[in-house]
């Protein structure tokens, strides 16, 4: 029974993690119908930057957070006036092509700085640290503090987009651009916002992640896959969405605990036998693909 | 008296453009080219083997007091005393970029051979390279056992391969269950009979994996759990619920070097165990295992071909150490012993060949021989097999399992648990839980 319940509970506290790393990329979406293909390559920035930050300050890497969001903030509003506005002009294959340049410049910068080695952080409050929640379950301080502040994050993002002036001139402009303009709206400072925002979001989970997931300048292509598998189960521009279908795809990835759990209880020695965990991400992708093809606009799309 | 002028100042120009361009007739140097994981996840691995490897050719190069034939030398004498240089390429543990490298190090640096590349799947891919270009390739540190079952002309291994490490382990399960471990009271089979395996899934880790069982079947133990890891794998906690869920009395892991550490933080974070950790050399014996754990790693055991403990007993290994550790910063390892010894044996090999001929090289680590006294790894010698279910591996060859013990000043170290004549402490057993 512990392994049940430890792999939904670890699925669920992952899973928080990867809805507010898709969060980002909803926003965006949702706003001016563009998918940043370098959306983890933003994660891989906020990851490298709650590094160096705790690194060389000497402070935790918790308190390097809004360091990353502040980051993250100005790096998707220079991006957004310095290239994304004017991609915006262009057909759609120029915005996809432009945002895939975008991930590769970033990744090879990451390189260059950084080099390909993997960096982890070994101290901090809550590295190494845990709670025994009985039934043999273990949490990982880390984990659950990412968890939970995932969660203000979705909140803080909730609100800010139905409860303030902000949030409605937001989505005002992402449902009738011209409409909002004449209502006086800048909707170009409003995409400029969406993409500071959906920077912001995604560092902060990088800065979370980094407390205990290793960082190399490769580690964006994972997450910018799963956080597609996300904003497509849970629909292009839901805020809702993301949050739902990022606590199912935590789920997902532990299904080779669930796999040892049937086994267990069946007592069937082939099924122990097979382990599932290199399969972890096969069932992610799978069903990001039986989505596209049941459900194109996702679970809570708003937009077909 | 102006034309001689100008003769002379032209013939003294001409002089002295000679002079610079003309080639130094001293010793020749003989170029190695050397494939190492120099960045990515087995980086500090690679950074161990690059100081192993640049040591021996000081030592080969220069007249140095250690006893060992070839610091006594100073060069290739056999080659008119002729230096070794070593060109460095690093493969970042890629197969495809250790092609590349390997045909650029053979077509564009002529280089007389290479040695390499640690990971088995590089070596597989690199010594393919050198068997189409007919160019020797001394394999120090890959211990998948089919890289010598290719019947390739131009590989050979020095250090031993997996199936013989594996099958130290199950000989000390068998010792501890009959009392042969030293200060452990024979412990029943039962007791230790579970299994449970994590190995990274590339040709090293998956052929760990397919060697424990088979050995486990031989020696009646039972694995219970088999599990494939991707080494780049940034997040392992599923694996380590897996493994729990096993529930078996040993953990036996093939790792490199950053997804051992996570392997143990996972663990720990996790507080899963079992009575023996074991790992297979790599990662779990890179000095980073070490400093980043701390005293998490004590009662863990590594197999291994070194120890500093073998400094203690074997004297030109001592010799050696003191000169890497005033180098380096820290003892030899595993790692940068088998890269010494790669290149020594590179050395003896062209000291018998006289030549750079890639024929006459061939000849000569063929019916090479080089004394266990010569080397300050515990094997018997090093001469290369020519049969052909293992084609190029040298028989000589031997491993330790060693165990993270911490000493009375509080240092941690590898003591040998096994082979069990030579054990310089008493196991840990079973091992505390995290």
């Amino acid at each position: 029974m512990d392994i049940l319940a430890g792999s939904v509970v670890a699925g669920l506290l992952i899973g928080l993690v990867f809805a507010l790393v898709a969060l980002g990329l909803t926003i965006i979406f949702g706003m001016m119908d563009i998918v940043n293909f370098a959306h983890g390559e933003f994660l891989m920035i906020g990851m490298y930057t709650a590094l160096i930050v705790a690194q060389t300050t000497g402070i935790d890497p918790l308190a390097a957070i809004p360091v990353a969001g502040l980051v993250g903030f100005a790096l998707g509003v220079s991006c957004y006036y310095g290239f994304i506005k004017y991609l915006l002009r262009g057909p759609m294959v120029a915005q996809l092509l432009g945002t895939f340049g975008l991930m590769l410049l970033l990744r090879n910068l990451a390189l260059l700085f950084f080099g390909s080695e993997d960096k982890t952080i070994h101290t901090g409050l809550l590295v190494n640290r845990g709670f025994d929640i009985g039934m043999g379950i273990i949490i990982p301080a880390t984990k659950l503090a990412a968890a939970v502040l995932a969660v203000f994050s979705f909140a803080g993002t909730w609100l800010l987009m139905n409860r303030t002036r902000l949030g409605k001139a937001m989505t005002a402009t992402a449902l009738n651009r011209q409409g909002a303009r004449y209502m006086g709206i800048p909707t170009e400072r409003m995409n400029a916002v969406a993409w500071g925002i959906g920077g912001a979001t995604v560092t902060v989970a990088g800065a979370l992640l980094v407390n205990f997931w290793s960082v190399t300048p490769f580690v964006g292509l994972l997450f910018t896959m799963i956080a597609f598998a996300i904003v497509a189960m849970g629909g292009f521009g839901s805020v809702p969405g993301a949050f739902f279908a990022g606590l199912l795809v935590g789920l997902i990835t532990e299904f080779p605990g669930f796999w040892d759990f049937i086994a267990y209880i069946t007592g069937s020695s082939w099924m122990a036998g097979i382990s599932m965990t290199p399969f972890k991400y096969t069932g992610v992708y799978l069903a990001y693909f039986l989505i596209m093809i049941v459900r194109p606009r996702g679970l809570f799309g708003w937009k077909s | 008296m102006r034309k001689t002028h100008s003769m002379l100042t032209v013939f003294l120009l001409f002089c002295a453009i000679l002079f610079v361009t003309s080639p130094s007739y001293g010793a020749d140097t003989i170029k190695i080219g050397v494939l190492y994981p120099l960045t990515g996840g087995a980086a500090a691995e690679g950074r161990e083997l690059r100081a192993g490897a640049e040591l021996a050719t000081e030592i080969a190069n220069n007249k140095m007091p250690i006893d060992m034939d070839m610091a006594k030398r100073g060069g290739i004498t056999s080659l008119g005393g002729a230096k070794i240089e070593l060109i460095f390429k690093d493969h970042e543990g890629n197969p495809t970029l250790g092609a590349d490298l390997a045909k650029k190090l053979i077509l564009d640096d002529k280089v007389v051979g290479i040695l390499g590349c640690y990971q088995s799947a590089v070596t597989k891919a690199v010594s393919a390279v050198c068997e189409q270009y007919g160019i020797p390739m001394i394999n120090d540190s890959s211990t998948s056992p089919a890289l010598t079952q290719r019947e390739l002309q131009w590989f050979w291994r020095t250090t031993p391969h997996d199936v013989t490490f594996t099958r130290d382990l199950f000989e000390l399960l068998k010792g501890l269950s009959e009392g042969k471990v030293k200060g452990v009271p024979a412990v029943p089979k039962q007791q230790i009979s579970k299994l449970a395996s994590a190995c990274e899934k590339t040709e090293w880790g998956s052929q760990v994996s397919e060697t424990i069982d088979t050995l486990a079947k031989q020696y009646g133990f039972e694995v219970k759990k088999a599990l494939l890891y991707a080494a780049k794998s940034p997040d392992l906690s599923s694996e380590v619920m897996s493994l729990k869920a096993a529930g078996p009395d040993a953990m036996l892991f093939a790792s490199y070097g950053s997804d051992s550490i996570l392997m143990v933080k996972t663990l720990k974070a996790q507080r899963v165990s079992a009575k023996i950790m074991w790992g297979q050399d790599a990662g779990f014996e890179a000095p980073e295992f070490l400093q980043t754990l701390g005293d998490d790693v004590v009662g863990i055991l590594t197999r291994t071909v070194f120890a500093p403990k073998i400094a203690e007993v074997k004297n030109v290994a001592g010799q050696v150490n003191a000169l890497y550790k005033q180098k380096v910063g820290n003892d030899l390892t595993g790692a940068s012993t088998r890269a010494f010894t790669g290149i020594q044996t590179w050395v003896e090999v062209l000291q018998k060949a006289g030549s750079t001929k890639p024929e006459d090289i061939q000849r000569a680590a063929n019916t090479i021989m080089i004394p266990g006294d010569q080397l300050i790894v515990p094997w018997a010698g090093i001469k290369f097999s020519l049969s052909k279910e293992d084609k190029g591996q040298n028989e000589l060859g031997s491993g330790i399992i060693g165990q993270y013990q911490k000493d009375k000043e509080g240092k941690i170290m590898l003591e040998i648990i096994y082979p069990f004549d030579v054990a310089t402490a008493n196991m840990i057993y079973p091992f505390k839980s995290f």
